[in-house]
């Protein structure tokens, strides 16, 4: 494998961690009225490829937020306890949206990435052209 | 004056500048198999991703590598028949 491609299966790769978060995040943002819901977090770690690391990235194993959740008052609700409280999710939208805001940018980064490794080994091969 | 023997003498130099290497082939053949495995594994890549719906960043990934491995190629092609047509144009 020489650099280029190299250089281009790395970017492949944070493309692919960053749409799995994102893919994560529309997951929260689906269930932000789900009631019992813990909004999923996924953690970045660095590939391990036949022992030696590769320099890609792959997402870790995915959690969930274990913070409180939220306590809705509402007692015409079936789920509603003698307080007329229910546990809503812990999703917060302003978070979600920063964090698909910051995937998005992320992507474009390494996508901008791939290209420039295309463009760069194309044009070492224009020199041989003419 | 024995101009034969100089001739003889520079017959036998250019001959072995001009014979083939013996790593030669065998380094090409190596380019070419290369090749041919990144060919393949896009077009199994591209198969995949059509009908299992595989991840696209890897068909993209796989057709931007196979895409830079024809450039190569057929570059390096066009430089040889340049070459070989050269070699044709010369006067003897």
């Amino acid at each position: 494998m020489t650099d280029f491609s190299e250089a281009m299966s790395v970017a492949a790769s944070g493309m692919k961690a960053q749409a799995s978060r994102l893919r994560h995040v529309s997951e929260n943002i689906a269930n932000t009225d789900t009631p019992g819901y813990h909004r999923k977090v996924v953690s970045f770690e660095e590939m391990v490829t036949n022992g030696s690391r590769s320099g890609a990235v792959a997402t870790g194993p995915m959690r969930l937020d274990r913070t409180a959740l939220d306590r809705i008052y509402d007692p015409a609700n079936p789920l509603a306890d003698d307080t007329g409280h229910y546990d809503g999710s812990n999703v917060n939208l302003l978070v979600e949206i920063a964090d698909a805001r910051e995937a998005q940018r992320s992507y474009e980064a390494n996508l901008k990435m791939f290209d420039q490794v295309r463009q760069m080994s194309s044009a070492l091969l224009e020199l041989l052209r003419n | 004056m024995d101009i034969s023997k100089l001739v003889a003498q520079n017959y036998a130099a250019s001959k072995t500048a001009m014979a083939p290497e013996g790593s030669g082939g065998s380094a090409f053949a190596g380019v070419a198999q290369d090749f041919m495995s990144t060919l393949r594994a896009s077009e199994s890549t591209a198969m995949s991703a059509m009908t299992a719906g595989a991840d696209p960043h890897a068909l993209v990934q796989a057709l931007a590598q196979t895409e830079l491995a024809v450039q190569t190629a057929v570059t390096v092609r066009n430089k040889v028949v340049e070459a070989y047509q050269e070699i044709l144009r010369m006067p003897v």
